[in-house]
């Protein structure tokens, strides 16, 4: 059966309410949110709907935007509670999963000062991005540049490239949730870029970058909730090169360097050891003794009380056949070293 | 009755008891028979991967070999164990090299990892295998007077290219428990974020900020308790209660419960059979 034809435009066309963040810092108290319902067709992004109502609407309505093709990486804003580019969402795809039907929350990134309605102040990042030198310092004395060609192998290329299509939308920093609780922390898009400047041979400054990196608010500070990774618009696999930092700092700068790497180790230890974690004395080998007793020991009163203790170490019972298993670890850690000593050659 | 093997996660030995203990009180009513892999080790708690990424390939597919021997799925019931087995799962399955090399070492114990086990949180076996059906003809004790503040965690959800199996910006399966066992779930937007666990050693400040944040707003929404899928996000939002509530100057407290527990409240047992005794809120 055909569909006369202004039933298919009926069908592609619908009302959409665009609920929009708003707030001006010279006038307003307090933010608020202004409904705009706008006829919407299929196929049009909700960058284009908010282009709709600023030229048709109201023009004091205020986004940043310039490509419209989710290359620039400036229309990053909260879609229905999700960070993302307006310019790559379609209207009807966030309204299959809207909450409340044919309305559309558009909202600021998160964890990035307001400068006015869906624009965010990007000046924090870019100082961060200061902070971690996130350039390349070129190996290549300043005579031969210009003169010499800097040849790159694909095994070296490819350790970069998912990390070089980052746009610094800042998607990622507003999903953040160790950002979320301290606005200090390097945050996911400057650590991809660190990492994607320390595993570049063309670059001088690796141990300075890496030495920056694991201090307080660095890469330590990661909670793993791999919410960076799930929102990233060009689905670049973050964690891996949060992963990617630790794994390098642990192996170039040993396992005592910082409270992270020592609890990072702990787990490789205890494994060899005992095939389970010790968690009792994880606190001190992480810490020390004297954090462990400021910091932990009304809780372990509490925890003792409840009998919620972890054992101590010579009660831990090692898993069955971890002598075996044991054999088998070392094994590996031969050939680890095998791989390190190839490397190097 | 069906099988599987189950992965004895470090926390649940040690810290987080009541729940093995509660597992094991109720899985027979619910058809299901979990057979403990005491041969199993830590999973590495999403830290070996990057220490070592081979021993993390070697110990994990051990772990999953130790399944594969007996032909049983693996059943887990830590986030965080989950998603690390996962992860190696993955990486052994795509990395043909990897498998080998690690297989070659896993001879010496009669082992192989094939790759013929899947890996499974509880709480999916329980809406997909036992069905919700079932827990809701088991149950003995509705639910029904409790406000339940569903929180699942970052690794049963992120990331979703090794989880896969809840929509991690809307997750349903433990919302599906809660009403199956008769409870209420409460609208929860800390339901699919962090409790910050994982750095409560490294940055606590920051970790008590995370978990303080879920904390107020199940006990603004007037929430009964807190149900966590995973022993960890526990430990966080139990454990560290106090600490993060009085730093963020709330004075009030909520209970957390492990699925576990939930289950087998609804299913009749007592609170002191379950292990509730031993949380730090009560």
């Amino acid at each position: 059966m055909t569909v006369p034809i202004d039933q298919h435009l009926e069908e592609g066309k619908k009302d959409v309410t665009f609920r929009v963040f708003r707030f001006n810092p010279q006038v307003d108290s307090k933010s608020y949110f202004d409904d705009y319902t706008i006829p919407v067709e299929r196929g049009i992004t909700v960058l284009r709907s908010l282009n709709y109502i600023k030229e048709h609407i109201d023009a004091s309505v205020s986004f940043r935007a310039f490509c419209q093709a989710g290359i620039c990486g400036s229309c990053g804003m909260r879609i229905n509670g999700l960070s993302k580019l307006a310019c790559t969402t379609q209207v009807w795809d966030v309204l299959a999963k809207s909450r409340e039907q044919g309305i559309i929350k558009v909202e600021p990134l998160r964890n990035l000062p307001l400068v006015k309605d869906l624009i965010v102040d990007m000046d924090p990042l870019v100082d961060k991005m200061k902070h971690y030198s996130n350039w390349i310092d070129s190996t290549m004395s300043e005579a031969s540049m210009g003169k010499k060609e800097f040849l790159i192998s694909e095994e070296e290329f490819l350790r970069y490239d998912k990390a070089t299509d980052c746009i610094l939308c800042a998607s990622c920093v507003s999903e953040c949730s160790i950002l979320r609780a301290n606005k200090e922390y390097v945050s996911p898009a400057v650590l991809l870029k660190s990492y994607r400047m320390n595993v570049d041979i063309r670059d001088a400054i690796h141990d300075q970058r890496l030495a920056e990196l694991v201090k307080d608010h660095g890469v330590w500070d990661c909670t793993h909730c791999y919410r960076c990774q799930e929102s990233c618009v060009k689905s670049i696999p973050i964690m891996d090169a949060i992963h990617g930092i630790r794994e390098d700092a642990i192996e170039s700068r040993g396992v005592k360097d910082t409270s992270g790497a020592k609890h990072a180790e702990a787990f490789m230890s205890d494994i060899e050891k005992k095939g389970k974690l010790v968690e009792a004395t994880l606190p001190i080998r992480t810490n020390g003794v004297v954090w462990t007793l400021q910091n932990l020991l009304p809780m372990a009163v509490k925890m003792i009380m409840k009998r919620r203790t972890p054992p101590p170490p010579p009660l831990v019972k090692s898993a069955k056949g971890i002598k075996i298993f044991r054999e088998m670890f070392r094994e590996m850690t031969e050939h680890v070293k095998q791989d390190h000593k190839s490397h190097k050659k | 009755m069906k099988r599987y093997a189950y992965y004895l996660s470090c926390i649940n030995e040690s810290m987080t008891k009541e729940v093995d203990r509660s597992i094991d009180l109720w899985q027979k009513d619910l058809g299901i028979e979990l057979v403990k892999l005491h041969e199993g080790t830590c999973c590495g708690g999403s830290n070996l991967d990057y220490v070592s990424p081979k021993h993390f390939a070697l110990v994990n597919g051990r772990n999953i070999a130790l399944a594969e021997k007996l032909g049983l799925d693996l059943i887990v019931s830590c986030n965080t164990c989950l998603m690390t087995i996962r992860s190696a799962k993955k990486k052994l399955d795509e990395t043909p090299a990897l498998k080998k090399e690690v297989n070659e070492i896993l001879k010496k114990e009669g082992l192989e990892y094939r790759g013929t086990s899947e890996v499974r949180h509880l709480l999916w076996v329980l809406v997909d295998d036992v069905g919700l059906d079932t827990i809701r003809q088991k149950v003995k004790v509705p639910l029904k007077n409790y406000r339940i503040a569903p929180f699942y965690g970052c690794h049963i959800l992120r990331p979703s290219t090794v989880l896969g199996h809840d929509n991690p910006l809307d997750p349903t399966s433990l919302d599906q428990l809660i009403e199956a066992l008769g409870g209420q779930t409460i609208p929860y937007k800390h339901k699919n974020r962090c409790c910050g666990f994982h750095t409560l050693l490294v940055a606590e400040q920051e970790s008590l900020n995370v978990a303080a944040e879920a904390l107020q707003e199940a006990i603004q929404a007037k929430a009964d308790f807190i149900v966590t899928p995973c022993p960890l996000c526990h430990t966080s939002l139990d454990g560290y209660q106090a600490k993060a509530l009085k730093h963020a100057g709330v004075e009030t407290s909520i209970p957390v419960f492990h699925i576990s527990e939930m289950i087998g409240l609804a299913l009749g047992y007592s609170p002191k059979q379950l292990g509730i005794k031993r949380h730090i809120v009560s």
